[in-house]
C-alpha cells in the first residue's frame, strides 16, 4: 500500500518535472488537417509562393506543400490564379506534369483538365453533353497576389478573412524585396527564435559591424555596450510586443521593440534608415517550413545597393543552391562550417549569414525540437508567453468558435521600432505611434 | 558521402538523445507583493509545484508600514500559513524570485525585494496581472514601479499565465 502511493506521488511529479509536456509539444508543432493548431493556420491568410514563381499566364505550375497538403499552382491563360490538389482525379498522377493551356491545368495522362476553381472542365473520354466533368472536383484554395507574394487562405470558406494589410504587402514595390528558404525543421523553433531576442547578442554579434544591411546605425552601439538586455513583454491585440531595454546616455533607455503576430509573423527592430525586416514561418509539414523574409521601407525606394546586398544573401536572406530555394549552405554541406573564422571571432557559432546562423542551429534540435528537456529562464518569457497564447487560442477555436488574434488585418498594422525614451516612460506609451504602421510616415529607428 | 549534419537531424537519430534529467530541481519562490495577488497565490499554492515556494510580502501582511523600506530586511515575507520569514534568508536560498503585482496597487515592497536579491545575486522576474477594472493607467504605474528592479517584466492578462510560466520554468 504505501509502495503504491509513493509511486503515485512519483508519477505526479515527474509530469511536473517537464517544462512543456510531450502532449502540449505535439499540440504545438502539428499542423496537418484535423489538428487544432492546423485548424488555427487555416484561419489565416499566408505566404503560398513569390509571384516570381508564377511570372505570366500559362507559365509551369509549381508544386508546393502547406500545412501537411500537396497542392499544385498555377497562373492561367487569362493570368488567374489557382492552387489546388496536386493529383488528377482519375488515376492519381502529378499535375505537376500538367499542360497549362486554354484556361486550364491538362493531366498528360488521359487528358483530364481542371480550372483554377479545381474544377473537371474536361473529360476527353466521356462526351461533353455527358455532364460527367461536372462532377468533378479537385479541392482548391484561393490564391491572391500582394507585395510580390502569393497568399492562400486554407480554412473553410464563409469564414474567408479580409486580405492581409502587413505594411511590407501595401507600399510600392519597388520599396519592398521578399524572399523564402526552406528551413528543414518543424515551424514553431523556427518562429520561436524570431521573438527569442536574447540570442542577437552572441550568434549574431559579429554581423552588426559587418552587414551591409545592419552596419553603421547610431543605435548598433547601445547593443554592443550592453550585452545583457533587460526585457519586457505585453500582450497586443494581435499577439505580443516583446521589448528589449538597454542603458544609454543622459537617463534614457535604448528600447528593440519586437512585434509578434499570430500566429508565425514577427518583425525584427531596425537600424537606422536601413530598410525593415521580419519573417513569416509556415509550416509544410512538421518537419519542414518556409522561412519568408521581408526587407521593405515606408517611404523611400529600395536602392540598387540595398537590393544587390538582399540578392546576394546578406541581413536576413541567405545564397542558394542554384535553381531552388534551399540555401546554399544546408546540412548536407554542414552549413559550410568554418571552424577558423570561429575561432578568430569573425562569426560566433562558425555559419556565416544571419539566417542560416539561425537555421543551422534550429535545425540542428531536430525535426521536432523535444522541448520536453528545455530549461527556460525568466528571460524566455517572450517565447513562453507566445506559446501560451498559440494554446489559448487554438483551444478557444476549437471548442467555442472563436477567431484568434491576427485574423483581423488592423493587426497586421504593427511596426517593429527602435527607439530612445527617457527612462520613466512606458514603452507601451512612449513608442506607441512608432509601433503604427503609417502610410507615409518613415519608421522609427536609431 | 552524406554530411554529418544530414545523418544526424532525423528524426531517427533524434531517438537517440540521452535521456536523462538534465538539471536539478530549482527553488523558484514566488512573492504576492499586496492583498490581491496573495489570494491569486494562495490559489496558486493548492496546485503541486516542483519545489516553487510561494510567500506574500509582509508590508501589507502585518502592520509593517507599506513601502517603508527602512525597516530593514529582517522578516518582510509571510509564508502562506503566517509566519514571518527572514527575506534575506529566503533569497539566498531561492534560485531565483518571481514578484506578482496586481495592477493599481502597491508595489513599492518590491524595492526590498531587489535589493536582497542583488545582494544575493538573483534574478527578479515581476509579473503584472492587470485584473478585472483595472484602467491603462494602472497598469503603467505598476510597470513604471517595477521596471527598475526586474530582469524580465511581464504583464499577464490572463489569470492562467502564472500557472504557464511556472510550469514553463520548471518552478
Ligand atoms: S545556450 Fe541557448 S540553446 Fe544553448
Ligand atoms: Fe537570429
Amino acid at each position: 500500500m504505501p509502495l503504491t502511493l509513493r509511486k503515485r506521488a512519483g508519477e505526479r511529479r515527474k509530469g511536473r518535472m517537464f517544462m512543456l509536456r510531450k502532449e502540449q509539444n505535439d499540440y504545438l508543432t502539428q499542423t496537418d488537417p484535423g489538428t487544432p493548431m492546423g485548424d488555427l493556420f487555416r484561419c489565416y491568410w499566408m505566404p503560398a509562393l513569390l509571384s516570381e514563381e508564377l511570372p505570366e499566364a500559362d507559365c509551369p505550375p509549381v508544386r508546393l506543400k502547406l500545412l501537411g497538403e500537396r497542392l499544385v499552382a498555377f497562373r492561367d491563360s487569362e493570368g488567374k490564379l489557382g492552387l489546388i490538389d496536386e493529383f488528377c482525379a482519375h488515376r492519381g498522377v502529378s499535375l505537376w506534369f500538367g499542360r497549362n493551356e486554354e484556361c486550364g491545368l491538362r493531366c498528360p495522362y488521359h487528358g483530364w483538365k481542371f480550372d483554377v476553381t479545381g474544377q473537371c472542365v474536361d473529360v476527353p473520354s466521356e462526351p461533353a453533353e455527358s455532364g460527367y466533368a461536372k462532377k468533378v472536383k479537385l479541392k482548391s484554395y484561393p490564391l491572391i497576389e500582394k507585395g510580390g507574394v502569393l497568399w492562400t487562405y486554407m480554412g473553410p470558406p464563409e469564414k474567408q478573412p479580409p486580405e492581409p494589410e502587413y505594411e511590407f504587402c501595401t507600399v510600392p514595390l519597388n520599396q519592398t524585396f521578399m524572399t523564402k528558404r526552406l528551413q528543414e525543421s518543424n515551424w514553431l523553433q523556427a518562429m520561436e527564435g524570431g521573438i527569442d531576442s536574447s540570442h542577437v547578442s552572441f550568434l549574431h554579434r559579429g554581423d552588426l559591424s559587418t552587414d551591409p544591411l545592419f552596419k553603421g546605425a547610431a543605435g548598433n552601439k547601445y547593443n554592443m555596450q550592453d550585452l545583457s538586455p533587460v526585457f519586457e513583454v505585453t500582450e497586443s491585440d494581435g499577439g505580443l510586443l516583446i521589448g528589449a531595454r538597454r542603458n544609454a546616455e543622459d537617463d534614457q533607455y535604448y528600447w528593440r521593440i519586437t512585434p509578434w503576430v499570430m500566429p508565425c509573423y514577427t518583425g525584427v527592430p531596425p537600424r537606422g534608415d536601413h530598410p525593415m525586416h521580419g519573417h513569416f514561418w509556415v509550416p509544410i509539414d512538421d518537419h519542414s517550413c518556409w522561412a519568408w523574409s521581408y526587407d521593405y521601407h515606408p517611404t523611400r525606394a529600395l536602392t540598387d545597393h540595398e537590393v544587390d546586398s538582399m540578392k546576394a544573401g546578406k541581413g536576413i536572406h541567405v545564397r542558394y543552391v542554384p535553381g531552388t530555394y534551399r540555401p546554399l549552405a544546408n546540412k548536407d554541406n554542414d552549413y559550410l562550417m568554418d571552424r577558423e573564422a570561429q575561432k578568430a571571432g569573425r562569426t560566433f557559432s562558425g555559419v556565416e549569414g544571419i539566417g542560416m546562423q539561425d537555421a543551422s542551429l534550429q535545425e540542428s534540435m531536430g525535426p521536432i525540437c523535444d522541448r520536453t528537456k528545455e530549461n527556460l529562464v525568466g528571460t524566455d518569457n517572450g517565447i513562453i508567453m507566445a506559446r501560451h497564447r498559440l494554446m489559448r487560442s487554438a483551444k478557444a477555436l476549437a471548442e467555442k468558435g472563436v477567431i484568434p488574434p491576427g485574423v483581423d488585418p488592423e493587426h497586421h498594422k504593427v511596426r517593429q521600432a527602435a527607439l530612445l525614451l527617457p527612462r520613466d516612460v512606458q514603452y507601451k506609451d512612449g513608442a506607441k505611434e512608432a509601433l503604427k504602421a503609417k502610410k507615409g510616415v518613415r519608421q522609427t529607428s536609431v | 558521402m552524406q554530411s554529418e549534419s544530414a545523418r544526424v537531424t532525423t528524426a531517427q537519430e533524434a531517438k537517440y538523445r540521452v535521456q536523462y534529467p538534465n538539471s536539478q530541481r530549482r527553488a523558484v519562490k514566488v512573492i504576492a507583493l499586496d492583498p490581491p495577488s496573495a489570494q491569486m497565490i494562495d490559489e496558486l499554492a493548492k496546485k503541486e509545484w516542483n519545489g516553487a515556494t510561494f510567500f506574500r510580502a509582509l508590508s501589507f501582511a502585518s502592520d509593517a508600514e507599506p513601502g517603508k523600506t527602512n525597516a530593514g530586511l529582517n522578516a518582510w515575507l509571510n509564508d502562506l500559513a503566517g509566519r514571518a520569514l527572514d527575506l534575506v534568508s529566503e533569497v539566498a536560498s531561492s534560485d531565483f524570485i518571481v514578484v506578482v503585482s496586481a495592477a493599481g496597487e502597491d508595489a513599492r515592497s518590491v524595492s526590498v525585494i531587489a535589493d536582497a536579491c542583488t545582494a544575493h545575486h538573483k534574478t527578479l522576474v515581476a509579473l503584472v496581472v492587470p485584473g478585472e477594472g483595472a484602467s491603462d493607467a494602472d497598469v503603467s504605474a505598476s510597470m513604471s514601479h517595477l521596471r527598475p528592479y526586474a530582469r524580465m517584466l511581464v504583464i499577464a492578462h490572463d489569470a492562467d499565465y502564472i500557472t504557464a510560466m511556472l510550469t514553463a520554468l520548471r518552478a
